[in-house]
């Protein structure tokens, strides 16, 4: 057995990822496993429950992400119940997510990716925070941020009640429609959207794309990692949240899989290792190969990467441009990891503008809201793309309409074996020979950040700062040296 | 509205992972038992990071109710109180999941938000909150009503009727 060095957030509350590294006999990097802690118990915690709670308890789930898990949610009850939203219960449920992903995006990039990128990889830690970034970019900039999202935010509580934990969620509809006196403040709020959007795509082209080191760092080998995509799109094969069919792309780019959601587990395998709680997931038609990159593995990765890669392109005119200009720089498809955040902001911007797109039809203020035709069937398979990649709800229930099997398919479950590899790649750059040199920290921060990863959601917030934590262990497993990164 | 209350008793947690809803339980008590107090708001709230920018902001005073974890000699039940400056400095969180208290006020107090001037937080020891159940387990069901009651204490309203 080699060295292993371990990455270990000193507590784990709200956050319970690790990394194992191991070293060979040569003290060079052999492999890297991205392991979470296992919440366990979630089937039994809901079988015998109706399964219209369903929407009600899964954003516990996740203290960080609840809506694409209350969405995924009511789309399978619509399933279960054999009902679909009328039109105008649709566009509500659009409008909904719409402003989920553009709050989640700009907090991701401006809270996790900004401190990066904008202040730089380099920068003291000190100030390679968001309190960095205001000051790089500016207290008016910053409170643009927070507006967007506290406007985004208003849209979710009217539509979802609280907007954290929606309360929403009903089959065939919506519990709550839309007046025509609030129209007018959704389109407010959906055209600063799109300018802002705008602004955060200038501030990425002019702060990384036109710093030649940041922009070599997104090309760099160590962030490039071939692998499969998937993700979900339309009727014209363009990118989208709510709704579409499952699309999967190998690493040239080519597309090898094309699927209704609600048959995942012809396409979808999920394998159990001994190094993680886990289920890894890989193309089933594939088989699992390990945790191996290029055209013989048989991972795929989600998420704004993935679905620029899967998509023929956006949704939407504004976003089409930029997704072009991303493709004139990177091509397709871009196996470069830090571009997560770049595909992130083009994202970001088509939720921008279907928001818009919302918020003038018509059909948003009809009192039409609930389809409740129900032609009950038992089973529902409801999938979304969530901002951190493709997420599946799989119920099924007795005739009584109870729940008797749940089955999730969240989207660090589909990263993690990615994410590993990712960190194995940062790791070997940085480890020979046994020395570690400076910077290991900084590079696996920056490959986790890419991702984003939902880390066992639990909702915590105490006792506060998680600083991570590397232990150099010899080939016995003892610890040589332990370091650890105080802000 | 928020901006018309001068203070916050915020219990956080995951109500459907054991112990990791005491700080839920501990609000719920409060709301239980106090008299209604148009200065002061119970909240619950099943959040993390950025989100609770959102709730303390325009409150003068916020107590926050929550579970920790801290190492494993530390005894189940155990109440800690603390500060936010007990909480470490601001970091840069290698995902949204690890975005701390600490860093979402110091964020709060640099837009100039109106942040609150004191943030006090009971924590109370726990030992596990990775198995899907509701309830609390006995050793930590024992101290939701004494940390509800030092809460109420320590706003001066030493309200909080006898069972």
């Amino acid at each position: 057995m080699g060295n292993k060095i371990t990455i270990n957030p000193v507590t784990r509350l709200e956050g319970h990822g690790k990394i194992e590294v191991f070293l060979n006999d040569k003290g060079d990097v052999e492999d890297a496993y991205f392991q979470v802690t296992e919440l366990r118990g979630f089937e039994r915690f809901c079988i015998g429950r109706p399964a219209e709670e369903m929407p009600r308890i899964v954003p516990n789930i996740c203290g960080v992400c609840p809506t694409p898990h209350n969405m995924a949610s009511t789309k399978a009850l619509d399933l279960i119940y054999g009902v679909a939203p009328t039109p105008t219960a649709k566009l509500v449920r659009r409008l909904q997510y719409a402003a989920n992903f553009i709050e989640d995006h700009y907090i991701h990039f401006f809270f996790l990716g900004g401190p990066d990128f904008v202040v730089g990889p380099n920068a003291s830690p000190a100030t390679r925070n968001i309190l960095g970034v205001i000051d790089k970019v500016g207290l008016d900039i910053a409170k643009k941020v927070i507006d967007v999202r506290a406007r985004t935010r208003d849209i979710i509580r009217l539509i979802a009640s609280k907007p954290p934990h929606p309360e929403g969620g009903l089959p065939g509809g919506v519990p709550r429609g839309i007046k025509e006196e609030e129209r007018k403040t959704i389109i407010e709020t959906a055209d600063f959207s799109v300018e802002f959007a705008q602004f955060a795509l200038k501030l990425f082209k002019d702060a990384v794309l036109g710093n030649k080191t940041y922009l070599d760092l997104i090309l760099s080998e160590p962030y490039n990692l071939k692998t499969y995509y998937m993700g979900l799109v339309d009727d014209y094969n363009k990118q989208n949240y709510y709704e579409g069919m499952l699309r999967v792309v190998d690493p040239n780019g080519k597309e090898v899989a094309f699927f209704h959601p609600r048959d995942y587990t012809e396409y979808i395998g999920e394998w159990v290792e001994p190094w993680t709680y886990i289920r890894l997931t890989h193309l089933r038609k594939l088989g699992w190969k390990g945790l191996i990159e290029g055209n013989d593995t048989s991972l795929y990765r989600v998420g704004p990467l993935a679905r620029y890669n899967v998509a023929d392109g956006m949704a939407t005119p504004l976003a089409q441009k930029e997704y072009e200009y991303m493709v004139s720089v990177l091509g397709k498809p871009a196996h470069h990891t830090l571009a997560y955040h770049w595909a992130r902001l083009i994202e970001a911007l088509q939720a921008a503008e279907d928001m818009q797109k919302i918020a003038n039809d018509p059909l948003l203020t009809s009192k039409d809201i609930r389809n409740m035709n129900f032609q009950f069937t038992g089973k529902g398979i409801g999938c979304v793309e969530a901002c951190r990649g493709t997420l599946i709800h799989h119920y099924e229930t007795d005739d009584k309409g109870m729940i008797t099997k749940v089955n999730l398919i969240v989207a660090t479950q589909h990263n993690a074996a990615p994410i590993s590899l990712s960190v194995k790649k940062a790791a070997q750059a940085f480890i020979k020979g046994g020395e570690v040199k400076e910077g290991m920290l900084n590079m696996a921060e920056m490959a986790f950040r890419a991702y984003d990863p939902c880390l066992g959601c639990a909702t915590h917030n105490l006792p506060g700062t998680m600083p991570l934590v590397v232990n150099i262990r010899n080939h016995q497993g003892r610890v040589l040296e332990t370091l650890t990164r105080d802000a | 509205m928020a901006q018309q209350h001068r203070t916050l008793i915020l219990g956080l947690g995951n109500p459907i992972l054991g112990d990791d809803g005491v700080g839920i339980a501990i609000a719920r008590e409060i709301k239980k038992r106090r008299p209604a107090d148009p200065a002061t708001d119970v909240i619950e709230a099943s959040l993390a990071g950025r989100f609770l920018l959102d709730l303390i902001t325009g409150y003068q005073t916020v107590i926050v109710a929550d579970a920790i974890m801290t190492d494993e000699k530390a005894e189940a039940g155990t109440v800690y109180e603390l500060s936010v400056d007990d909480l470490g400095a601001v970091v840069n969180p290698y995902a949204s999941h690890a975005l701390d208290l600490r860093t979402t006020v110091e964020l709060g107090r640099k837009l100039g938000y109106d942040m609150p001037q004191m943030i006090r937080i009971y924590a109370v020891e726990i030992k596990e909150n990775t198995v899907f159940r509701e309830g609390l387990s006995p050793e930590i069901e024992v101290t939701v009503l004494p940390v509800a009651q030092k809460i109420m204490q320590d706003l001066g309203k030493s309200v909080i009727r006898d069972q």
